[in-house]
C-alpha cells in the first residue's frame, strides 16, 4: 500500500510516496510556478516515476501548503502546521520546538505529548527572513542561492543589517558591497538577522527555548548558516532531518496512511 | 450617498421581512432599525449628534436627538464594499495607514462632506483615546461645540457620582444647543425601554449558551455594540424580544445554529465588518461557531428609575473595555465558562493598541483555563491588506489543533 503526501508552497511544490511501514518510498520537489496545478502534476508524475508505480497504486493523497485546496482526488486538505508537525515527530521523536521556514511562511510551533500541536504561530504582514527573501538577497550578493549557504564560512565578524524589509535590506546588501565589506560577512549578518527575526517567533510560543529539543524543516533548513545562526540565537541545538523542504509532504503521506486506516476499520 | 443607501437598506430589508413573515427576522429587525437611525442621521431634518461609542444612547433619544457613534459609520462604509476612497481620504490629510481604520474611513467620509454636519458632539475619553481624537477633530471641521464624558477606569461609587454628575451636565449641554429642557417623562418611558430591552437580552444571552447554539453564524454578529443605539425605544424592545423568541424557538427545538457544531469559539472585541469569507469557511467547512462575542454581554444591573444618571453611568463602567486588562480578561473567562468554549479568536485590530496592548495578557489568562487563543492579525475595517489565504490557514490550523486537544473542563 502507497500513500501520497502534496505540499504545495509559494516556491516549491513537493509530493512524497510513503509505503505501509511508514518509510519513504520517493519524493520529488518541482517549482510551483505560476500555475500550480501545473507544479502538482508535475510534482506527483515525477515522484511516481522516481518510485515505478502507476498513480493507481496510491491509496490515498493528503493535500497541505498554502494550494492544497487545488489537489484533485485528495482524501483531506490538513494545514501546514499539522503536517510539519507530524513529518518532523517522525524524524526527531523528541522534539520539543518546530521551526519551519518555507518560501514565504516561517512559522514556529510548540509540540506536546504525542507530537500534539500545543501552539503555533506564523509570520504575518512580511515575508522577511524566508525564502523569498534569501533569493533576494543571494541576487543582491550575485551569488546562487545554494552557495549562499556556503559563504557564511570564516566569516566571524557582527556586521548587522539594520533592516529587514527585503527591499531595503537588498540596498543595504548592493551598499556594503560597495563599501567595501566582504561577502561572507554580510551572509553571516544576513543569517544572524534571520535568525534573530525567528526568534522572536518562537519566543511567542516558548519564551526560554535554552535546552530544548528544537528541529528545523523548509528549504531554508538546507542553508547551514542560518541554522548555525539560530543554534546560537536560541541556545539549542537544532536538529535537521534529511530533505526538509519535504516535511510537510512527509507529514501529509503520514497522516493520508493514518487516516485511510482510520476509514478501513 | 449615505441617505439613499439607508432608505434603499430599509426598503430592501422590509421587504424581505415582508416577504417571508414567518421566516427568521430578528437579523433583519436589527438591520433595519439601524437603517433608519442612519436615514434619520442623513436626512438633514433632525437634531444630529456625532457620538464616542459609550454615549447614553437613551438619554439623546429621551431629548430628541438622533444620534450614533462614529465607528458605527466606519463600520457600514466597511460593509458596503465602498471604504477604500475615504480612507485614502483620510490618508492623504496625514492620517497614519497603521491608525485605527474605524475613525480613519469616518475622517475621510468627513473629509469628503458625507458626513452631515452635527448639531454637536459627544465623545467618550474610553474605550480608546483615538476615538476621543477622531471627535475633535470632527467638531474642529464642523465648527461645532464638543462635550467630552471622562470615562474613570474603574467603578468605585466616587467613580459612578462623578460620571453621574458628567451625564446631567451633558444633558445641560444638550438642552443649550437644541432648546429643548430634558423632559423627566420621556427620560422615565426611555430607561423603562431600556431596562426591559435589557432584561430580555439577558434572557436571549441565556438561551445562546445551549449546547449546540442555537444562534446561526450571523445572528449575533456585533450585537451587544450595536444594539447600544436602539437603548431606550420601543423598536429597541421589539428587535430584543424577537431574538429571545426566535432562540428559544430553536433551542427547544435542539436545533443547531451551525449544523454539526464540533468546536465552539469566543470571538474578541469587534467583527470583521467588511464581506470576507472566513465566517463561512469556520461554519461550513471547520465545524466551529462563534458561540458568543465578548461585547455580547449584559454587565449591568437595571437602572433605577429614580436614579437614572447614576443608572446609566454603573453602565458606562461596566463595559469590559473600560475596565484594567485584568477584569477583562476575568470576563472572558467566565464567558469562556458560561459558553462553554473550546477556544479564542482575537482578530487584533491594526491600529488599535486597546486590543494589540494585552494579546500577551489574554494568551496567558486564557491559558490558565486550558483555552488557547488564536490571534489574527487582520484589519477589521481596511479591506487592503486582507490575506485571505494566510488568515485560513491559521483558522484551519487552529481548528485541526483544538479537535486533537483535551477539551476545557466545561465540556
Amino acid at each position: 500500500m502507497v500513500f501520497c503526501g502534496m505540499d504545495v508552497g509559494s516556491l516549491s511544490c513537493d509530493a512524497v510516496l510513503i509505503g505501509d511501514d511508514e518509510q519513504v518510498l520517493a519524493w520529488s520537489v518541482v517549482p510551483t510556478g505560476a500555475r500550480n496545478v501545473v507544479a502538482i502534476g508535475r510534482a506527483r508524475d515525477e515522484v511516481l516515476r522516481k518510485a515505478g508505480l502507476a498513480d493507481d497504486a496510491v491509496r490515498a493523497t493528503v493535500a497541505t501548503g498554502y494550494g492544497r485546496a487545488r489537489v484533485e482526488g485528495r482524501l483531506a486538505a490538513v494545514t501546514e502546521i499539522t503536517c510539519h508537525a507530524r513529518g518532523i515527530r517522525a524524524h526527531v521523536p523528541d522534539a520539543q520546538l518546530v521551526v519551519d521556514i518555507g518560501g514565504q511562511d516561517s512559522k514556529a510551533v510548540l509540540l506536546g505529548e504525542g507530537g500534539r500541536v500545543l501552539r503555533f504561530v506564523m509570520n504575518d504582514k512580511c515575508a522577511a527572513g524566508t525564502g523569498r527573501f534569501l533569493e533576494a538577497m543571494a541576487r543582491a550578493l550575485e551569488v546562487d542561492i545554494d552557495e549562499l549557504s556556503r559563504l557564511h564560512g570564516g566569516a566571524t565578524g557582527d556586521l548587522k543589517l539594520s533592516s529587514m524589509c527585503t527591499v531595503f535590506a537588498e540596498s543595504e546588501v548592493v551598499s556594503l558591497i560597495g563599501e567595501g565589506a566582504e561577502v561572507p560577512e554580510i551572509v553571516r549578518g544576513l543569517n544572524r538577522s534571520i535568525a534573530s527575526r525567528t526568534c522572536s517567533l518562537v519566543k511567542r510560543v516558548a519564551r526560554d527555548t535554552r535546552g530544548m529539543v528544537v528541529a528545523m524543516s523548509g528549504g531554508v533548513a538546507r542553508n547551514a548558516g542560518v541554522v548555525e545562526a539560530l543554534e546560537e540565537a536560541l541556545g539549542a541545538r537544532v536538529a535537521v532531518p534529511p530533505e526538509p523542504d519535504t516535511i510537510g509532504a512527509y507529514g501529509a503521506a503520514l497522516i493520508a496512511r493514518e487516516r485511510w486506516r482510520a476509514g478501513q476499520s | 450617498m449615505m441617505k439613499p443607501y439607508f432608505d434603499g437598506l430599509v426598503a430592501s430589508i422590509q421587504e424581505r421581512i415582508d416577504a417571508e413573515p414567518d421566516g427568521p427576522i430578528a437579523r433583519k429587525r436589527l438591520t433595519l432599525e439601524t437603517a433608519r437611525i442612519g436615514s434619520r442621521l442623513f436626512a438633514g431634518d433632525g437634531t444630529v449628534a456625532w457620538c464616542g461609542v459609550l454615549a447614553p444612547f437613551d438619554l439623546l433619544h429621551a431629548m430628541g436627538v438622533d444620534s450614533c457613534f462614529v465607528e458605527f459609520v466606519g463600520a457600514v462604509l466597511a460593509s458596503t464594499g465602498g471604504v477604500e476612497p475615504f480612507l485614502e481620504e483620510a490618508e492623504a490629510a496625514g492620517y497614519a495607514t497603521d491608525s485605527c481604520s474605524y475613525h480613519r474611513a469616518v475622517t475621510g467620509a468627513a473629509l469628503q462632506g458625507l458626513m452631515p454636519v452635527p448639531d454637536f458632539l459627544i465623545a467618550t475619553s474610553s474605550p480608546c483615546s483615538g476615538g476621543l481624537a477622531v471627535l475633535e477633530n470632527l467638531a474642529a471641521l464642523f465648527e461645532r461645540d464638543l462635550f467630552v464624558i471622562q470615562v474613570p477606569p474603574f467603578a468605585s461609587e466616587a467613580s459612578v457620582a462623578w460620571l453621574a454628575d458628567q451625564l446631567r451636565d451633558m444633558a445641560r449641554f444638550v438642552a443649550d444647543h437644541t432648546g429643548r429642557e430634558l423632559d423627566e417623562e420621556r427620560l422615565s418611558a426611555a430607561i423603562d425601554a431600556t431596562n426591559r430591552a435589557r432584561a430580555l437580552m439577558v434572557e436571549l444571552y441565556e438561551i445562546a449558551r445551549a449546547v449546540p447554539s442555537p444562534a446561526r453564524p450571523r445572528d449575533l454578529v456585533n450585537l451587544g455594540i450595536v444594539f447600544a443605539l436602539l437603548m431606550g425605544t420601543e423598536h429597541g424592545v421589539e428587535v430584543a424580544r424577537i431574538y429571545r423568541d426566535e432562540l428559544k424557538a430553536r433551542a427547544d427545538a435542539g436545533v443547531a445554529g451551525t449544523p454539526g457544531e464540533a468546536v465552539r469559539l469566543l470571538w474578541m472585541q469587534n467583527r470583521i465588518q467588511f464581506k470576507h469569507p472566513l465566517e463561512r469557511l469556520l461554519s461550513d467547512e471547520l465545524g466551529a461557531a462563534v458561540v458568543v462575542d465578548e461585547l455580547n454581554d449584559v454587565l449591568w444591573d437595571p437602572i433605577d428609575p429614580d436614579r437614572p444618571f447614576e443608572g446609566m453611568a454603573r453602565r458606562i463602567l461596566s463595559i469590559p473595555l473600560v475596565a484594567s486588562a485584568r477584569e477583562r480578561i476575568d470576563n472572558m473567562k467566565r464567558l469562556a465558562r458560561e459558553y462553554r468554549v473550546d477556544g479564542v479568536l482575537n482578530p487584533c485590530q491594526w491600529g488599535c493598541r486597546q486590543g494589540a496592548g494585552i494579546r500577551g495578557l489574554v494568551e496567558s489568562g486564557m491559558g490558565d483555563v486550558g483555552v488557547p487563543v488564536l490571534n489574527l492579525e487582520v484589519d477589521c475595517v481596511d479591506p487592503r491588506s486582507f490575506a485571505e489565504g494566510q488568515l485560513r490557514t491559521r483558522l484551519e490550523a487552529f481548528v485541526e489543533m483544538l479537535r486533537d486537544s483535551p477539551r476545557p473542563d466545561w465540556r
